[in-house]
């Protein structure tokens, strides 16, 4: 008659007390981890319906990023442009690539593109880009080295405590408003007088009470 | 002064109920379930929503971004946009601004240059942004109920026209609502000269017809009128509710408004004098209020003019001038206010009231030289003007088969057409039928086409505004049901070709405008809404009859006893019925938007109901108690329902609201209350007597907001005199209120008067105190001065800020969800005429909030602008601030209320709040999102944020201008100014919360004449003291 239990089951009591002693462990971590601020979406860098090219068109050809993202200055929302914008260039320029197919369908049906979007704040953060950039902060602080990206990634946590370390303290990150879309904006060395001079200019308080993005 | 506040009858006996309602924060069983879920499906809904929860947190869904393909022209994403339009209602017209995110219309505001909203807006013009989205609008044409496209319907419609054509239109119908524009008045006069035998006829359930009549006996023309209450010292309202169902009510509260703050600070103050049958809100706002039947009314006038106009023309004929049951003292105080206020008094008769009253009344006005000053008339013009007796020959026409095609242009007349002429068994006569509607309602549902009925914030049209004015109605969205507006649908008649109601428009405007540079100023009436100095000429009238003696005649006659027709002497016994228009859902049109049915009556503050009102003295001789069921007979038909005991309502007078019982309305208001069409006739559908109520033996629950919240007794509303006020000798005592530190703007004062704290005791603070001496420092007024009540504020609130509704029996769970309550407070007598102050109550913003102590999550805590944020995502449902909060402004959301929200709802929603969910406190934020648009806009332009940059939405929409809000630091803002006032008192101010939302004291101006010291027999001289009528069949529970 064969044996009920197998010989590997004499392994049980050690397997058990392990997974005993690690279990809570790995599962509080887990908690501790994932239910935090560093849990945070950087590195995403989902496909898009085209291959756009940020490295190509910031990078090597130069655009500023208020041709296509328009209302980033008067605006909340720093809008993704219709495909109107890209056919603008490229009713001349690359005619009949294969990459662009998706977005000469899209002029010819009028049927919109749909982007995937990366930095995405919750519902119920109110995130204005208007004021941000009147104050002076690069588009580089949240979205980093866009003209380095091949595929946008979330560089940044945009997590609510990465938030207020800024608002506490947004010197470090100010510059004069006309370099706002400088992607290879330095700060000069004297940078305390930079920031003095900056808040002459345009004294800015940013909020960090809860009424500040929360509505 | 020692008045005694209660807020309910059960209060004043102090029932076991209302104890309960008081000492339970959380009415019993507010936290259950609704009914349904049983203990095991909770379990269930619990697994399901934990593994869900699992499922969905492993990875959050990747979210899209769909641009425009060719971006229109301005439109820039995360900006709204802002058109003015024009609300047509009735033959009156809202002037608005209306918001516009990424092309969807959320916000109605009024447009400030418009005369007939000046900036505000009432319930009804906030909520028609809902009749927008309206889930259960009709989605196609129909045909027999099958979907059909318009074009079918043009090419049958080009058939019937043909048809038509031949006997110039002789069995052609059209049945319309009442209108004012020039659009429309063109496209009919094209439509009669098409069919020359064509019948018309127009028909407003509720409608200002009797007016007319009064006018057109006293004057011999067809004249509007235009009130100017803003210019009265005295004001008489006879049955008459100018503040509140009026379609003009939001210039008219303004008007009245005003007067009561010139009043208040050291200007003349109106004195509003009301005779009514029911209890309105113009009588809750009036100094001195009569209680009288409205088929009183008439004779009250007679004696009035006796004593006012002795020697005008057919003055002879009214007699002596005796009402009975009313003190003649009382009339001859009225009379000498009157006539000392010549030029300055306001005579203002009810809609309800007979063209008798009405022609009287125009006389008065002119012979106490009012005319031209406070109220001013002028040519009806481009109107279709409302007439039961069009309907009645229509109704006969259709009956005698003469018609054979009947077109409804709106309205709905198998609902609301009066019950004697049976328009239902009519239209089974007639072959062809079409109605123009927004649903399938009930007419609709009965006709062989039906056209899904444009919006008015989807169409091209004009109106008439007050005065005349012209204004535009533009599109802000195109049809979401391909919906067609009247103007599309009369101009396909009258011109036999389909064309866009632009066009249409544009022919009407090009001859107003002139043909040179058209486009330009068309656009800029586009912009403005309105056409500047297009307002008619105003008219003098001369009187080419005697009203006077017409009044007399109708007295003596039976025609006043029923507003119109003739009546016997034995339907004058019994109990007297008056119709009232619902505050909300008026005629019933509106029953669909949940806001107006969970809107409390200003009055009875009852949510999604009709019921009967009595007086408490008449229940309790029928023997009724609040929620009874009765049935009530008159005229040969009768109707079940409840009854609800109103105290100051008439003796002897029973009030049914008009609008409610529809079957046809939609998901919302199908089904809800009881249907008084089904009992009004044509000939008296203002009032009328002969009315038996039964009591029957089962009751009816009603949900009423008026017991949740109950501030036990301690001086919540002040009020004192005008002479005392001018006195100074018992001005409502400055309280040490709002405000801490140096913060500019609070009133230093001793708290004695209402003395919690005798002599100059300091309230004692547990807490370190803040300063809040940075930045800007929000802060709020009310003026119960100037608050009439109207509930603008409730809605605009709800608009703005996503407030869910919760239905009928959440409501009675105490769930109600409204940031803004506006509470209602009887002082006096509950068997006599007692006195109501009105009180809305947001958060106060206390700068030492108790609900932030108590907080296990710090889910509310203060910002550095003294606001009292909620963070919903902190908050874990304990309740506790709540339980603590001294006002009772906290709100939680038992339920996921906006879960079930269809998704075209959705686009209503404010698109700058965030949308609650269950399990979440949520409360006033003071408009925090219109705090950081502001104040980010003026960052932008790199300015200061201004006075008057930031208006919370209860502020914009306040008719009455009884809001004021603004930075307490600005020692030069209207905020502060207001705050500087004597009246200025803060809320429990003893329990040293510093209330940033203060109070300004109401003012009462009563006529020294009539001071009960003087008039020692106050009580009896109101009410009817030969009221044996009613009272004498009394036995059994039946009463005639």
């Amino acid at each position: 008659m064969a044996q009920i239990f197998p010989p590997w089951w004499n392994k049980l009591p050690l397997v058990t007390a392990i997974a005993g002693a690690l279990g809570p462990i790995v599962v509080i971590a887990g908690i501790w981890y994932y239910f935090s601020p560093w849990y945070t979406d950087v590195g995403y860098s989902p496909v898009q319906p085209v291959a756009y090219s940020h490295k190509l068109h910031v990078g090597e050809l130069g655009l500023d990023c208020r041709y296509c993202h328009a209302s980033v200055e008067i605006s909340p929302v720093a809008n993704v442009p219709p495909t109107k914008t890209c056919m603008n260039c490229h009713q001349t320029v690359k005619r009949d690539s294969e990459r662009l197919a998706p977005i000469r369908a899209s002029a010819e049906s009028g049927r919109p593109m749909r982007w995937i979007r990366v930095h995405n704040l919750p519902d119920y953060a109110y995130f204005a880009h208007n004021v941000h950039v009147a104050a002076g902060i690069g588009c580089v602080t949240c979205h980093g080295r866009i003209d380095e990206m091949e595929t946008v990634t979330q560089m940044t946590p945009l997590s609510m405590s990465w938030c207020l370390d800024c608002h506490r303290n947004p010197d470090p990150n100010r510059r004069p408003v006309s370099q706002v879309t400088n992607m290879r904006w330095t700060p000069p060395r004297n940078a305390s007088t930079l920031a003095e001079e900056l808040e002459r200019e345009r004294p800015v308080t940013p909020p960090t009470d809860c009424s500040g993005c929360h509505r | 002064m020692s008045r005694t506040y209660w807020r309910s009858l059960a209060q004043i006996e102090d029932r076991p109920e209302f104890r309960a309602a008081l000492e339970r924060e959380f009415s019993e069983g507010a936290s259950e379930l609704p009914e349904g879920v049983t203990r095991r499906e909770m379990i269930m809904l619990l697994g399901a929503s934990l593994s869900l929860a699992g499922l969905a947190g492993c990875r959050r869904p990747a979210e899209e971004i769909v641009p425009f393909v060719t971006a229109p022209e301005e439109m820039v994403p995360g900006i709204p946009r802002y058109y003015a339009t024009t609300m047509p209602f009735r033959r009156s017209a809202y002037g608005l601004i209306v918001e516009s995110h990424e092309g969807r219309p959320t916000k109605i505001e009024g447009n400030p240059s418009h005369p007939s909203t000046l900036g505000a807006s009432n319930s009804r013009v906030q909520a028609s942004v809902l009749g927008l989205y309206d889930p259960d609008r009709s989605q196609s044409v129909t045909l027999q109920g099958a979907g059909k496209s318009w074009a079918d319907f043009v090419t049958a419609w080009g058939q019937l026209a043909e048809a038509h054509a031949a006997d110039g239109g002789a069995s052609l119908a059209v049945l319309s609502e009442s209108f004012s524009s020039p659009t429309l008045a063109r496209l009919v006069s094209e439509l009669r000269a098409r069919y020359p035998r064509l019948q018309w006829a127009t028909y407003d359930a509720v409608s200002d017809e009797s007016r007319l009549a009064g006018l057109r006996l006293a004057t011999g023309r067809d004249l509007d009128l235009m009130l100017r209450l803003d210019r009265a010292s005295v004001v008489l309202a006879l049955d008459a509710d100018p503040l509140l169902t009026d379609p003009e009510m939001i210039r008219h509260a303004r008007g009245f408004a005003d007067g009561r703050r010139a009043g208040a600070s050291g200007g003349t103050m109106n004195r509003l004098y009301a005779v009514e049958g029911v209890y309105s809100l113009t009588g809750a706002m009036a100094d001195h209020r009569l209680r009288l039947e409205s088929r009183q009314i008439a004779p009250f006038l007679a004696a009035l003019a006796a004593r006012v106009a002795p020697s005008e023309a057919g003055a002879a004929s009214l007699g002596p001038g005796g009402v009975p049951g009313v003190d003649p003292r009382w009339i001859d105080a009225l009379a000498k206010d009157l006539l000392a206020n010549r030029g300055t008094g306001l005579i203002v008769a009810g809609e309800r009231q007979p063209a008798a009253v009405h022609a009287a009344v125009c006389a008065l006005n002119t012979y106490l030289g009012n005319t031209g000053k406070t109220v001013s008339y002028y040519e009806t013009k481009d109107a279709a003007l409302p007439s039961v007796s069009s309907l009645a020959a229509l109704v006969s026409a259709m009956q005698a088969g003469a018609i054979q095609t009947l077109v409804v242009l709106g309205g709905n007349p198998v609902f609301d057409a009066p019950a004697d002429l049976d328009f239902v068994s009519a239209m089974a006569k007639v072959p062809h039928s079409i109605a123009l509607g927004h649903a399938i309602d009930e007419t609709s549902s009965k006709t062989e086409w039906h056209i899904p009925r444009a919006h008015y914030l989807e169409s091209w049209g004009d109106a008439r505004a007050v005065g005349g004015l012209l204004s535009v109605v533009q599109p802000l969205i195109l049809p979401l049901f391909g919906g067609r507006s009247l103007v599309d649908v009369l101009g396909l008649m009258a011109g036999g070709q389909d064309r866009p109601g632009y066009d249409i428009v544009r022919e009407t405007w090009k001859p107003v405008l002139g043909e040179a540079e058209f486009d330009s100023k068309w656009n800029r009436v586009l912009h403005e809404g309105l056409l500047a100095g297009s307002e008619l000429p105003e008219v003098v009238p001369t009187l080419i009859a005697q009203p006077l003696a017409e009044l007399a005649r109708a007295i003596g006659g039976a025609s006043v006893a029923t507003g119109a027709g003739a009546s016997t002497a034995e339907s004058r016994s019994g109990l007297e019925v008056i119709f009232l228009p619902s505050p909300w859902l008026h005629d019933g049109r509106f029953a669909n938007e949940g806001w107006l049915q969970e809107l409390p009556d200003p009055i009875t503050k009852l949510t999604w109901d009709n019921p009967a009102l009595v007086s408490p003295t008449t229940a309790e001789s029928l023997g009724l108690a609040n929620q009874d069921w009765v049935r009530l007979d008159y005229g040969g038909r009768s109707l079940e329902l409840p009854v609800w005991l109103l105290p100051g309502m008439t003796d002897g007078v029973v009030a049914l609201t008009l609008g409610y019982g529809r079957s046809h309305a939609g998901r919302i208001g199908s089904g809800v209350g009881f249907d008084a069409f089904k009992v009004r006739s044509s000939t008296a559908p203002g009032f009328d007597s002969g009315v038996r109520l039964t009591k029957l033996a089962r009751t009816y629950p009603l949900s009423a907001t008026q017991n949740h919240g109950s501030m036990e007794g301690r001086p919540i509303v002040r009020e004192s005199t005008l002479a005392e006020l001018r006195s100074k000798a018992a001005v409502p005592a400055p309280v040490e209120g709002a405000h801490a530190g140096d913060v500019p703007g609070a009133s230093k004062g001793t708290p004695s008067a209402f003395g919690v704290f005798p002599g100059d005791a300091k309230p004692f603070s547990l807490w370190k105190e803040h300063t809040y001496d940075q930045g800007h420092q929000w802060g709020m007024t009310i003026d119960l001065n100037a608050c009439i009540g109207c509930n603008a504020c409730m809605t605009a609130c709800q608009s703005e800020n996503n407030v869910p509704v919760v239905g009928k029996d959440q409501v009675a769970r105490g769930r109600e969800m409204h940031w803004v309550r506006v509470d209602r407070y009887f002082s006096g007598e509950p068997s006599g005429s007692p006195e109501i102050v009105f009180q809305p109550v947001p958060c106060m913003h206390c700068e030492d909030a108790p609900c932030e102590q108590v907080c296990p999550v710090a889910a509310t805590v203060h910002d550095g602008e003294g606001l009292n944020v909620m963070v919903y995502n902190r908050c874990i449902g304990t309740r506790y601030c709540s339980n603590n909060c001294p006002y009772k402004v906290r709100r939680f959301n038992f339920f996921n209320f906006t879960k079930d929200t269809p998704d075209i709802l959705k686009l209503a929603m404010n698109p700058d709040v965030t949308v609650r969910a269950r399990g979440v406190m949520e409360k006033c934020t003071y408009c925090t999102q219109r705090i950081n648009r502001a104040k980010i806009d003026a960052k932008l332009a790199g300015r200061q944020l201004r006075d008057g940059d930031v208006k919370t939405a209860c502020q914009q929409a306040c008719p009455a201008s009884a809001i004021e809000f603004g930075d307490i630091r600005d020692p030069s803002s209207r905020v502060v100014k207001a705050k500087a006032d004597p009246r200025n008192y803060a809320l429990l101010a003893e329990l040293n919360t510093k209330p940033r939302t203060t109070y300004l004291a109401k003012v009462r101006n009563p006529n020294p004449d009539l001071d009960p010291s003087t008039l020692q027999q106050a009580q009896p001289a109101e009410g009817r003291t030969d009221a044996g009528a009613w009272h004498a069949g009394k036995g059994g529970g039946v009463v005639s």
